[in-house]
């Protein structure tokens, strides 16, 4: 018997998608959410039956605590699935949730609340003897300077409500304080409604590793291992692995302590990432906790076999885990990369427009969740992730080797994308020896190699010879089509030009 | 075909000898480039003279041109360049969150303009060349298009 009968997702994009495959493998009807922007979305199409829940601009739609619950009542679903992002962390929505009846997929509202405060969620973790970042116990005004020199330069400047590296500014010295503490505070008002900033030392050469948890509401707790997420733009994730290859067995074991001692130390069930950084000599320091999925929970799927969306669902409904998800065979090694909608040779600023070819690999141990395809125009209101792509293989080298098949076998037409990042990175010597920190994009990359003058030549004859087809499909061509594409408009402009 | 010339950037590039494209899917410009011996994925996309190439998960934009496009381009642009004022437009969407500059203002090239928030992100937007601000088309909180004028340099 399913879980549930219909449950409502309250995402978008390849996030929605992943939630509707679950909910079609446990049988359960899937309701989506949409904007005006999504009208035509994919997880649209996908889903059941959708309910539209206001304007393109998030903060009336996928932000919209009241519209998103009047659609889940009005829908019949006896759930909701918040995803990632949006109101996944949100206890005023949790607790709407469940105050109209329905049950909230994800750790009860007081969990999210006491955690979703950054500052309070590093007292938790101190209280239960795990090392934090050393940083600022309190929240910092303008003035603060003597709590600052206690803390040490250079220190990074944190949104107390913060999370996907908004509203943080790194700051090198007592005299970049007012200018990044106004743009830190600023950013966190605009993205969070709460500019509450506080401070943490920045720790030289870190990894940032997490450990996924899951767990049910019985009290079984599973510790899923660990991801490595140090390859970040803007102290954001862009490549994850596991296992990290900076992590040994005693320092994973440390890990998985200090992760489960600080959901012991909080009221937890469904599934939540405790984020580490670690240091060149492998000491550990607490983060935050995320008290949802996270965008790379792939990577863990991949090397545990468990289906950590479906198990949401499944401990949301009551079920107890069993010995296969509480004790887990890990097996080989994953790698997630993420393709955005960005230009890496422009410091990864994002790039608008409308995706032309869409091919994404295939073949053994490759995994693709993407939340667009060809044809689809991409959306300055959301978030420029147009999918994730994972591999899995027996160990480290083959899966980087499975990688780089992948990559070329990737085709996004349209937009620039950090696809050409990617390529390079899986030819990266430090990357390659696993030997690697949150620097790496700052340090090796910077904004890219100049095209190499091999690759140029191609690039030339490519577009010469691009060029004359279209002008070959024109004189074909007897009379003008309305053939819609690139391609049919290339082959018009080539007859006009006669 | 052989009269044209290709350019990326600024610079112009001789084709790979002995190279040739293969499309698979001409619809996208979907195909492989091959010199008898290997294979590798391309995609090409454009019309005109304005071509793009992705090779390696980059894409780079191309101009393919015969000599006469060339003249009339080169003189179209020498015709801007003589006309003054500089507009500096939106390259995406989004939201004015910030205003760094006034009219009258001197800006040095790479001046910081305006704090423009898309994709969840805020970008400044930096004076293409030295100049004085004569014109400010938007205000901090102003949703802006693509294209949009959002600043007049002189």
């Amino acid at each position: 018997m399913p879980p549930f009968d219909r449950l409502l997702i309250a995402n978008r994009g390849e996030i929605a998608i992943r939630v509707i495959r679950a909910c079609r493998e446990l049988g359960i009807s899937p309701v989506a959410v949409y904007s005006d922007a999504d009208v035509d979305a994919l997880h649209v199409r996908l889903a059941d039956r959708s309910e539209r829940i206001g304007p393109p601009a998030p903060g009336e739609s996928y932000l919209s605590i009241e519209a998103i619950v009047d659609a889940a009542a009005r829908s019949g679903a006896a759930a909701v699935h918040p995803g990632y992002g949006f109101l996944s962390e949100n206890a005023a929505f949790a607790r709407a949730v469940t105050g109209a009846g329905l049950v909230f997929v994800g750790p009860p509202a007081a969990t999210l609340e006491a955690l979703g405060d950054k500052l309070a969620a590093r007292r938790i973790a101190a209280a239960a003897g795990v090392p934090i970042v050393p940083g600022t116990e309190l929240a910092i005004e303008v003035g603060d300077t003597a709590d600052l020199a206690a803390v040490g330069f250079p220190l990074l400047l944190k949104a107390a409500a913060g999370g996907g590296g908004r509203g943080m500014r790194r700051v090198e010295s007592p005299e970049g304080v007012p200018d990044a503490l106004a743009a830190a505070r600023r950013e966190a008002l605009s993205a969070f409604g709460d500019g509450t900033i506080y401070a943490e030392r920045v720790i030289a050469t870190a990894r940032h590793v997490e450990v996924q948890l899951l767990g049910d509401r019985h009290g079984g707790l599973a510790l899923l291992g660990e991801r490595d997420c140090s390859i970040q733009r803007r102290h954001q994730k862009l490549v994850e692995e596991s296992p990290s290859p900076a992590v040994d067995p005693s320092t994973r074991a440390a890990l998985l302590e200090s992760a489960r001692r600080v959901a012991a130390s909080v009221d937890f069930h469904n599934a939540a990432t405790v984020e580490f950084l670690l240091d060149a000599d492998r000491n550990h320091y607490f983060l935050e906790m995320n008290t949802r999925l996270q965008v790379e929970h792939g990577v863990t799927e991949q090397v545990t076999g468990l289906d950590l969306v479906g198990w949401q669902i499944r401990v949301a409904a009551g079920e107890r885990l069993p010995d296969g998800v509480l004790q887990p065979a890990f097996r080989g090694h994953a790698i997630e990369v993420r393709l955005y909608a960005e230009d890496p040779y422009a410091g990864f600023q994002p790039t608008a427009g409308r995706i032309t070819a869409w091919r994404m690999p295939q073949g053994p141990g490759v995994r693709v969740d993407a939340g667009v395809e060809a044809d689809t125009d991409l959306r300055p209101e959301y978030d420029p992730l147009l999918a994730k792509l994972m591999v899995h293989a027996e160990d480290r080298p083959a899966a980087i080797d499975r990688l780089r098949r992948a990559l070329d076998e990737t085709v996004i037409g349209g937009v620039q994308t950090d696809a050409g990042f990617l390529r390079w990175l899986v030819d990266d010597d430090a990357f390659r020896a696993g030997d690697y920190d949150t620097g790496l994009i700052a340090d090796r990359w910077g904004h890219g190699p100049p095209l190499d003058g091999d690759d140029a030549r191609l690039v030339a004859i490519a577009a010469l010879a691009g060029r004359a087809a279209a002008q070959d499909l024109a004189a074909a061509a007897s009379t003008p089509t309305d053939d819609a594409s690139a391609w049919g408009r290339a082959a018009r402009h080539e007859a006009l030009r006669r | 075909m052989t009269d044209r010339e290709v350019r990326i950037g600024d610079e112009r590039v001789i084709p790979a000898e002995g190279w040739r494209l293969e499309l698979s899917d001409r619809a996208r410009g979907i195909g492989q480039l091959t010199d008898g011996r290997i294979r590798v994925p391309v995609l090409v996309e454009g019309a005109g003279t304005d071509w793009a190439v992705t090779l390696r998960g980059r894409r780079v934009p191309v101009t393919v041109r015969s000599w006469r496009e060339r003249i009339l381009a080169e003189a179209e642009t020498a015709a801007a360049e003589h006309s003054g004022p500089v507009e500096v437009k939106a390259t995406l969407p989004g939201l004015v969150v910030a205003v760094a500059v006034a009219v009258g203002d001197e800006v040095a090239e790479g001046a910081a303009l305006l704090t423009v928030e898309a994709m969840k992100m805020q970008n400044e937007v930096r004076a293409p060349r030295a100049g004085r601000v004569v014109h400010i088309a938007v205000a901090a909180g102003q949703a802006v298009a693509t294209g949009a004028s959002l600043v007049r340099l002189e």
